[in-house]
């Protein structure tokens, strides 16, 4: 009984508090909301310009980075490719190759899928019978 | 000669230009989120720290550093995230600004015929308010108002913060723990303890 009469009153005061802070906020003089709204704008002007400064330092550091790496990728792709042809098969995959992309031999690539069969079929041979002259 | 516009921008517009535009606008859109978020806080912050420090000058202060430290550090932040550190940020200040006044009046109270000032009456961290009400709510003439600042400056800080984010901020249970800085529990066991000294302080003169 008396918890629910202390929850009642409790309601009461929680509500009668809100309404009296609530005018004395609408109560405020011009000259305090004047000064808030100054310091307002302020806060906000703050907040504007720290972000065009962070936007005007990244994108010449990420221009800058993003030359840098293609520079680096430029200068070492003709030590690198070399190397990781010859790794990935036997010597007849290279010369296969120079067929594939030898500039006699491109209308043929592209129209004959035979050739493909063709150079599947030949190119063990041809390194069968090296080896046996060698 | 520009280009059509698009709904987002210009379709010819190279794409580090529109990028750059584009975050123009987001800059543009959180700042008037955060104009306007502040807009509806800061009378209310001044109010509650008005109410902590007495002082109108040095509450003015609190607030303005509040937004400040808003706008630079947690700007970038959700904006659902602004309220609990914004009235985090506050409180501090209210804090801070009692530690200063607190050493003043030490000093102060150590010159020969200078008095310590009433406001030290303890710790300041144990206790967010003290003294009277001040001039201007007297000239303002509201009792009511008046005895509820003086039923407030007497409970401890933590019981105060939490009635006053809870009720009178209309802040929910978690936020006011986030701003608070503590558990939802302690939220509860301050809430429920500052109430009951109010009901016993107040419910005679309501």
């Amino acid at each position: 009984m008396n918890d629910r009469r202390d929850h009642a009153h409790d309601e009461a005061l929680e509500r009668r508090a809100r309404e009296l802070f609530d005018s004395s906020v609408d109560a405020l003089d011009a000259q305090t909301r004047s000064s808030l709204s100054r310091a307002r704008r302020a806060a906000v002007a703050e907040h504007e310009s720290r972000r065009r400064s962070a936007w005007q330092w990244w994108v010449p550091a990420a221009v800058a980075a993003s030359v840098a790496l293609v520079a680096v990728l430029v200068w070492r792709s003709p030590v690198d490719t070399p190397p990781a042809l010859v790794q990935s098969g036997p010597g007849d995959t290279v010369d296969a190759l120079e067929l594939v992309v030898a500039g006699d031999d491109l209308d043929l690539v592209s129209e004959e899928l035979a050739f493909y069969e063709w150079l599947d079929v030949v190119a063990p041979e041809e390194m069968a019978g090296q080896g046996s002259t060698t | 000669m520009p280009g059509p516009a698009t709904l987002h921008g210009h379709a010819d517009r190279p794409p580090v230009l529109e990028a750059r535009a584009s975050h123009r606008e987001d800059s543009l859109d959180t700042s008037v989120t955060l104009d306007r978020f502040l807009a509806g806080v800061e009378r209310r912050a001044f109010r509650i720290a008005q109410m902590a420090l007495h002082d109108r000058d040095d509450a003015l202060d609190v607030v303005q550093g509040a937004m400040f430290r808003l706008a630079r550090s947690y700007g970038g932040h959700p904006s659902e995230e602004w309220p609990a550190l914004f009235f985090r940020i506050l409180y501090n200040g209210i804090r801070d600004a009692q530690r200063r006044r607190s050493v003043r009046s030490r000093i102060f109270g150590l010159l020969p015929g200078k008095r310590g000032g009433d406001e030290d009456d303890g710790d300041p961290l144990e206790r967010i308010a003290g003294g009277g009400p001040e001039p201007d709510r007297q000239l303002m003439g509201d009792e009511a108002m008046q005895r509820l600042e003086s039923a407030l400056a007497e409970l401890p800080a933590r019981q105060q913060q939490a009635f006053v984010l809870r009720c009178l901020q209309g802040m929910d249970v978690a936020e006011t723990a986030s701003a608070m800085n503590c558990s939802e529990g302690s939220v509860k066991t301050h809430y429920f303890r500052a109430l009951q000294v109010l009901r016993e302080k107040l419910h005679e003169v309501w």
